[in-house]
């Protein structure tokens, strides 16, 4: 019943010997810390931010308890899916099973709040005690008149990466092209692959899609109706833009409904440009493309005109950068677009291909950071005194113990930072952080030295 | 089961909604409790250089270290030994062994405290004999201090592995009971409790009433910590050698009844002397707080408590009109619950729907005589094991005025349109309140601030031109 992992495109892949490149090793050494989050969590990741369904966590109270509502991926209609539900399996279930009282869980959901499908998660117990998560969705489904469907995504799986996998699994098998609707393909439509519409950076890429006549036909999966990711495969043309957690689901798109892919970014002027561009050109229209081409140089021009007062003050920063995904490679052209230096880089969860880009787009000179861990973190901060830090909130504390400025661009902002309108709302957060009073008041000595009194 | 046509937002706010929705059993829906390990997490991190250390799959630890850094926005340092499929099969001794091996040579602990996630405990790990092997096979130095506490999170509560790993953390490190060497120290265990300010206020009053004391477990300084410019993995906690003297202590007093009975349990079963208090949340557990560490010294009530309280009962009167005759929910964990529900009885608020999820009997029968023995205490119900959407339900169908718990409460106090006052953990959407202390007598002024500011702060803006005030 579990996922057959080399479904997964993981095996062929062999970890890598440069330093300070991601793990891709399904195995965390023990002991080292606890940065890295489970397969469980990033199945959650990829697909809690559809919003008119149910996401129904067949486990005990840490799964769900300590994930629901927890990502700030937004919605712009059904608040559904931030709903906490659980069976919080117990010692009884434990021992005597748990698939009657997931079954029980189900109905409820299906007769009292309305989903368009629920999503029932697999975790590290309902798996070890063989409760069979397939069997009770095939036969809740038939009782019912929506889908029920499984996710087989026990933490003990392994990483984030495999659960990102796992989830890109589910919704090509029971998702995509289920529909009753019609299967031809929607003229210059794309989705957007990855795209989680954390703090609402997908409404910062809209506009640009609407003004230049490109459809979005669903992201993938931030603020996404049910439906709409139903008929997912009558795009045109799929856009990853969270590098490879979905690899595997645009190349089956890919083989199935014909769906060519290409890989793009929207965080920074450069990138958001390259990639309404290379969007342009995948989709084949000539007419489009010189619209595009147009429209990228207006909005560039904008863009910069509007954040140059932000440059001039964060010029020749120096910043370390430590983050994952698309983020790895985009952050460092969108940083330079600011004038910003940076003097190290590294990344945990993301994969080798993000990695090398990273490595390429980086000044020769900046350092990369082999040890991932919160000590290496801690010793690098050391080493280069940084004026800023880029990164996840999970070293946001840490890094404001060693009183330097400090930037989340994961998950647990507030801000949207996609697109040229996301880039301006970078350059001026970004400013904000590095141009507190608070980082001089910290750096006073106290109680004054003598003779410095009078200063 | 009958299928439902149409859930409109209106039918969710009916009686018939709330009828159906009391009768769930099996599904919980935005759940009011947070797991074992994650308490004994918390518990771990109040001892000096205590490394936790999580056997189980690693995500779990994540989770901790996330949910516990975005109440205190602070680093929280904890390990796991990341077990996999193949652990499952196997069993998790390898990775526990390698684990304590990379963790000391990493992090250089004084006291590593292990606890269990759910899945070391589904496949029956017995982490004792592992860590026998652990050190046979010196991968840590013998004389390196390991606690041990089982805490899967199918099983109890927060507050349950906070207890577990506390007695195990003393069982570790504390030597056996010498009649002829008691300490003459008063040995204060806080209980689960998520406000540094709290851990603060209990050494101030200790202090000013010139007990000598040890507060165990102590995390107000690794939890809020001082900027100094440099990151210190272990910056506070209780001493080792006050550990080590534990079971030597002249006495033990509880600040929290149910997050401690198994601690109590064994301490009474080595002899040690144990009191409980109710946590001391309004003026009467306050001072009964106060009664208990006066009859440890043996000394008067000094004037500066006296003069404390008299502030505090001065700030009650100031206030009372604001809270006198107001209709109140709360939800939280039993200790807070029976704290909170006591001083707003003591101000005259009549508390309506009390939701407990991690209820006991002890506590139901503790919550319920309080409430009887009270005239604002009689329109109240303690809902036991129910969670955040039974609450919405009985919000929705019968209003109160405001609703008191931590931030999971903010969707149901919006559907309820009514205010939220923030007491309790997670607190994961407002600055500093883990820094205002809710015990003791500041704290009798902290939530009368909390609570009546609230209200006059809704009043200002709804109120029209005519009933907009300078003066409330």
């Amino acid at each position: 019943m579990f996922t057959n992992l080399t479904k997964l495109d993981l095996k062929d892949k062999q970890c890598m010997s440069d330093a300070g490149a991601p793990k891709l090793c399904m195995k965390a050494l023990p002991g080292e810390g606890a940065e890295r989050s489970c397969a469980y969590d990033g199945a959650r990741v990829v697909l809690m931010p559809i919003t008119d369904v149910a996401h129904l966590v067949h486990g005990p109270i840490a799964c769900a308890g300590n994930s629901w509502d927890n990502r700030g991926a937004r919605s712009s209609g059904s608040q559904l899916y931030r709903r906490g539900l659980t069976t919080d399996i117990m010692e009884n279930d434990v021992i005597y099973g748990g698939e009657i009282k997931l079954k029980e869980s189900i109905l409820e959901i299906a007769a009292r709040h309305e989903p368009k499908a629920i999503f029932v998660y697999a975790t590290c117990v309902s798996s070890l005690i063989g409760d069979d998560v397939d069997k009770v969705c095939r036969e809740a489904e038939a009782e019912l008149t929506i889908p029920v469907i499984a996710v087989n995504c026990p933490g003990f799986l392994g990483d984030k990466n495999i659960g990102n996998r796992i989830a890109g699994e589910v919704l090509f098998e029971r998702v995509i092209g289920t529909g009753d609707g019609p299967d031809e393909k929607i003229p210059l439509s794309i989705n957007l692959i990855g795209e989680y519409n954390i703090a609402g950076d997908l409404w910062g890429v809209i506009p640009d899609l609407k003004n230049l006549g490109i459809t979005l036909q669903t992201a993938i999966t931030g603020d996404a109706k049910f439906d709409d990711l139903r008929s997912a495969h009558r795009a045109s043309l799929n856009v990853l833009i969270c590098s490879k957690s979905l690899t595997n689901l645009v190349r089956k798109m890919e083989i199935c409904y014909g769906i060519p892919f290409i890989e793009g970014s929207f965080y920074g002027i450069h990138d958001t440009s390259e990639t309404l561009i290379h969007i342009a050109k995948a989709l084949n229209d000539l007419d489009l493309l010189e619209r595009t081409l147009v429209y990228v140089q207006k909005r560039e021009d904008e863009t910069r005109k509007t954040i140059a007062g932000y440059r001039k003050l964060l010029e020749n920063k120096q910043a370390i950068l430590f983050t994952g995904g698309v983020k790895t490679w985009s952050m460092v052209s969108t940083l330079a677009e600011l004038g910003i230096n940076i003097l190290a880089g590294g990344t945990q969860n993301s994969t080798p291909e993000d990695f090398h880009r990273m490595k390429e787009l980086m000044d020769p000179s900046a350092q990369i950071i082999e040890d991932t861990s919160s000590a290496g973190f801690l010793k690098i901060i050391a080493e280069k005194k940084p004026d800023l830090i880029v990164a996840g909130g999970k070293t946001k504390y840490l890094a404001h113990k060693t009183r330097t400025p400090f930037l989340d661009i994961n998950h647990g902002r507030k801000l949207p930072y996609a697109g040229y309108q996301g880039m301006v709302t970078f350059a001026e957060t970004l400013t904000r952080t590095v141009l507190s009073p608070v980082w001089g008041l910290l750096k006073q000595e106290f109680p004054p030295k003598e003779g410095e009194q009078d200063d | 089961m009958e299928t439902c046509t149409k859930v409109t937002k209106e039918w969710l706010n009916t009686q018939e909604y709330r009828e159906k929705n009391f009768a769930r059993e099996k599904l919980v829906i935005n759940p009011a409790k947070a797991c074992q390990p994650l308490g004994a997490l918390l518990c771990a991190l109040g001892i000096e250089a205590s490394l936790p250390f999580v056997h189980g799959s690693q995500g779990c630890a994540a989770y901790f270290r996330s949910t516990l850094s975005r109440h205190y926005r602070e680093p929280v340092a904890a390990v796991s030994d990341s077990m996999t499929e193949d652990s499952a099969v196997f069993g998790g001794q390898s990775n526990l062994i390698e684990g304590l091996k990379n963790a000391n040579a990493l992090y250089s602990p004084k006291v590593i405290a292990m606890f269990t996630s759910c899945m070391a405990e589904v496949i029956g790990d017995d982490i004792n004999a592992y860590l026998g092997n652990a050190k046979e096979q010196e991968a840590i130095p013998k004389d390196l201090p390991v606690a041990l506490a089982n805490t899967p999170s199918f099983k109890g509560s927060h507050i349950t592995g906070y207890d577990t790993m506390l007695k195990g953390l003393i069982e570790c490190l504390a030597t056996p009971r010498q009649e002829d060497k008691i300490n003459n120290r008063l040995y204060v265990v806080p209980g689960f409790d998520t406000y540094t300010a709290n851990l603060r206020e209990y050494k101030r009053l200790l202090k000013v009433m010139d007990a000598p004391y040890t507060l165990l477990p102590d995390q107000s300084d690794v939890l809020d910590a001082p900027n100094l410019g440099t990151y210190e993995l272990y910056p506070g906690g209780t001493p080792i050698t006050e550990m080590n003297d534990a079971l030597n202590a002249a006495s033990f007093l509880f600040a929290q009844t149910y997050s401690t009975p198994t601690t109590r349990k064994y301490l009474a079963s080595m002899e040690v002397p144990v009191e409980v208090i109710s946590m001391p949340i309004g003026v009467e557990k306050t001072d009964k707080f106060i009664e208990a560490v006066a009859k440890f010294t043996g000394k008067d009530v000094p004037e500066e408590i006296t003069i404390e309280r008299g502030r505090s009962i001065d700030a009650m009167t100031d206030s009372h009109q604001y809270i006198h005759g107001k209709k109140f929910a709360l939800f939280g964990d039993p200790d807070v619950l029976i704290g909170v529900v006591s001083f707003l009885l003591e101000m005259g608020g009549e508390p309506v729907h009390i939701v407990c999820t991690n209820s006991t009997p002890l506590f139901k029968k503790a919550m319920e005589s309080m409430l009887a023995a009270s005239p604002y205490g009689q329109t109240a119900t303690l809902y036991a094991g129910k969670d955040l959407w039974h609450l919405r339900s009985l919000l929705v169908t019968e209003p109160v005025d405001m609703l008191i718990g931590d931030s999971h409460g903010k969707w149901a106090a919006r559907d309820a349109d009514i205010p939220l006052v923030r007491i309790g953990f997670p607190i994961t959407d407002r600055v500093n309140l883990h820094r205002y202390p809710i015990v003791g007598y500041s704290g009798v002024i902290n939530m009368i601030t909390m609570i009546v500011n609230t209200f006059l702060e809704e009043k200002d803006r709804t109120s029209t031109d005519p009933y907009f005030e300078m003066m409330r």
